[in-house]
């Protein structure tokens, strides 16, 4: 039989109730713990405890900065391969977002205002990419862009050059935007879908143009889904290896690339290590600094 | 403001039909019916939202054709009031007089004003989050008429309000249109509410204007069964024309309707619970009154009054008694006389 209520059964009944949230979100801790916290703690152990010796071998010792260190120092030629490679990682990313939202918002307008049926043909479509493996559409590129391909041949017929596109920056963006564009459509599509159209009405009703409720109304309510997509593909795009080892050269390399290097060529794990440290903060500091924009301007 | 022939079809659905209507300047209309009769559809048109299949639609003696909302002379209070969640109390209702390009003094000066008549000075810089649901009305109303609109289109505005607070804004509401002397357009389901705001009512149903009307005149003379039963509590009673302004009703007996004319039709007389009366199976009754004899068989209490349900000449009748002292009271099952004065009594179609 029951008993009535107390303060104290009260309160056991919700240390009790806390007890099974833990529980079942145990897998996802572990999980988190497994290949995110320790991989990390290890990296940054290597970065700052490790040495490369002369065979490429790592060995311990005290902690030192030399791998960071090594980050801002020109190399042997003088120059500073480093931080060029950064800087170019840095801005092709953003300049892979912006088009992407570009092309992105659009487009998820677009879908967030037909009729429910249309709008999920036109969902399955903006998805249907990945059904076929990464890698195979990126090698697809190559063909479009290589030098038999029907891009080569376009420009050359219309008197532009000759030269292909593949290898260069402009591949790797093109290949980046397409790899990442579902990722800025569908926060966004998200976002557009669930606004109160009736807030937009209000706004024509007190005298905006079409133009103008879309600025004042429809772009700042959307913003949830701008960060979410801008976050979505910044991130992978700032560490992007497939697409830039594909579809650009060796004047084209990007941090992802560089950073594998370090590991299976130069045997350089302090660094590599340090690097991917670095690489890590620019994104958990872009993260942080959308997110607190963001959500001061909602 | 006219609408003249105007129509709406959605697909297969004709949402308003053929709607004429003219609206005077400076009253306060009411537009009533049923869920899905074509109210919002009707004031959508007239702000602009959606154009008619075909029809005109003028204000201020403009047509206004395919005039998108922003280039019409009415504001529109949205029944969830549609307040700008970004945006602050004051940066609401400055909305349309920014979009306008009003200057940036004359902005502040007319917000303030506008807030002040409703009572919301105080909270200018709250987001419209931060207030109950009475405030954003309040504010919502207020971003309209700072405008000052030939027409102010409501739709249901105070739908979402608990009833105290809904009487409370009736008044407010009612009391402000009056010293604004804007045209009001008020959408509603609510008989009562209609009642007591307006100085017209339009009654809708399935898209079609019934009847349009003061107040008094839909209650007292409805000329439609729909109107007769759709506002307020009424006895529709089928009868059988017994000529020279007599009509027989269930098992025969003949009761006096002023208005009748010849014999073997029939008609629906429409009859206010309210304007019956009873008394002992006996009792004198006024001079040319209708009598009949029957028997009570249910009694409800209402708090203000008595509804008797009283089973005579083979028709069931509504009876309201108001609650006053001395009232004698009749038990379920006591036989009973119900009478009326013939004027009490209206000819409906069906
Ligand atoms: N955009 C639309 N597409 C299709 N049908 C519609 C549309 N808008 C309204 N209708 C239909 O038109 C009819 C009238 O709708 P309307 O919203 O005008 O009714 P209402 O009188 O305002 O009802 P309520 O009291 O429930 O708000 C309904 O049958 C509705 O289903
Ligand atoms: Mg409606």
């Amino acid at each position: 039989m029951a008993a009535p209520v107390t303060p104290e059964l009260e309160a056991a009944a919700e240390r009790a109730q806390a007890r099974r949230g833990l529980l079942v979100s145990l897998p996802a801790y572990a999980y988190l713990v497994v290949f995110f916290a320790i991989p990390l703690v290890i990296v940054f152990v290597v970065s700052v405890f490790g040495r490369r010796n002369p065979r490429g071998a790592t060995v311990y010792g005290p902690p030192t900065l030399d791998a960071y260190r090594k980050i801002f120092e020109p190399g042997p030629d003088g120059s500073y391969l480093v931080l060029e490679i950064v800087w170019r990682s840095l801005w092709l990313s953003v300049v892979t977002t912006i088009v992407c939202l570009l092309l992105a918002y659009p487009l998820a307008y677009y879908i967030a205002t037909r009729t429910p049926r249309v709008r999920n043909a036109l969902l399955v479509l903006v998805m249907i990419p990945f059904w076929s493996n990464f890698l195979v559409r990126t090698y697809a590129w190559r063909v479009l862009l290589g030098r038999s391909g029907p891009v080569t041949a376009v420009t050359s017929a219309l008197g532009l050059t000759d030269t292909p596109m593949i290898f260069t920056v402009n591949a790797v963006l093109i290949g980046l935007v397409y790899g990442f564009l579902p990722f800025m459509v569908l926060p966004l599509y998200a976002a557009i879908e669930r606004m109160d159209w009736s807030l937009v009405e209000a706004a024509r009703d007190l005298y905006a143009s079409g133009w103008q409720a879309f600025r004042k109304i429809t772009w700042p309510l959307s913003r949830p889904g701008v960060i979410a997509g801008s976050i979505l593909v910044f991130i992978p795009a700032f560490g992007a290896y497939v697409t830039p080892e594909i579809l650009g050269g060796s004047k084209t390399t990007l941090l992802g690339s560089y950073i594998v290097r370090q590991f299976l060529q130069a045997r350089d794990a302090p660094f590599g290590s340090a690097l991917s440290f670095v690489l890590m903060s620019v994104m958990l500091g872009a993260t942080i600094v959308y997110f607190r924009t963001g959500a001061r301007n909602l | 403001m006219v609408l003249s022939g105007v129509t709406k079809r959605f697909g297969d659905v004709t949402a308003v039909d053929g709607m004429n209507l003219e609206i005077r300047d400076g009253e306060f209309f009411s537009l009533l019916g049923p869920s899905g009769c074509g109210k919002t559809t009707t004031l959508r048109m007239i702000a602009g939202f959606e154009y008619p299949t075909e029809g005109s639609v003028r204000i201020q003696g403009r047509e206004m054709g395919l005039e998108p909302p922003n280039r019409r002379p009415v504001n529109t209070v949205f029944q969830s009031y549609a307040l700008f969640p970004h945006m602050t109390v004051a940066e609401n209702v400055g909305f349309g007089l920014k979009m306008r390009g009003v200057g940036r003094s004359e902005i502040a000066e007319r917000v303030a004003r506008a807030l002040d008549q409703v009572q919301l000075a105080h909270r200018s810089d709250a987001r419209p989050s931060q207030l109950s649901g009475g405030q954003q009305q309040r504010v919502a109303l207020a971003r309209a008429l700072v405008n000052e609109p030939a027409v102010l289109l409501l739709d249901e505005p105070l739908g979402a309000l608990d009833l105290k607070l809904r009487q409370a804004m009736q008044v407010e509401l009612k009391e402000l249109q009056e010293r604004v002397g804007i045209t009001f357009v008020y959408v509603t389901h609510d008989q009562e509410e209609a009642l007591t705001m307006s100085d017209r009512i339009g009654v809708m149903n399935e898209g079609r204007l019934l009847q349009v009307g003061e107040p008094e005149a839909i209650y007292e003379r409805p000329t439609s069964r729909f109107v007769a039963d759709f506002i307020g509590h009424i006895n529709l009673v089928t009868a059988e024309c017994a000529g020279s302004g007599m009509v027989r009703i269930g098992d025969g007996a003949e009761v006096a309707v002023p208005g009748v004319q010849g014999a073997g039709g029939k008609v629906t007389i429409a009859l206010r619970p309210e304007r019956l009366h009873l008394t002992a199976p006996d009792a004198d009754i006024p001079a040319g009154a209708n009598r009949l004899r029957g028997v009570v068989r249910r009694r409800v209490y209402h708090g203000d009054g008595f509804t008797y349900e009283v089973a005579v000449a083979g028709t069931v009748l509504e009876v309201r008694t108001e609650n006053t002292p001395g009232l004698v009271r009749y038990e379920a099952g006591s036989d009973i006389c119900v009478y009326w004065d013939p004027s009490a009594a209206n000819l409906v179609e069906d």
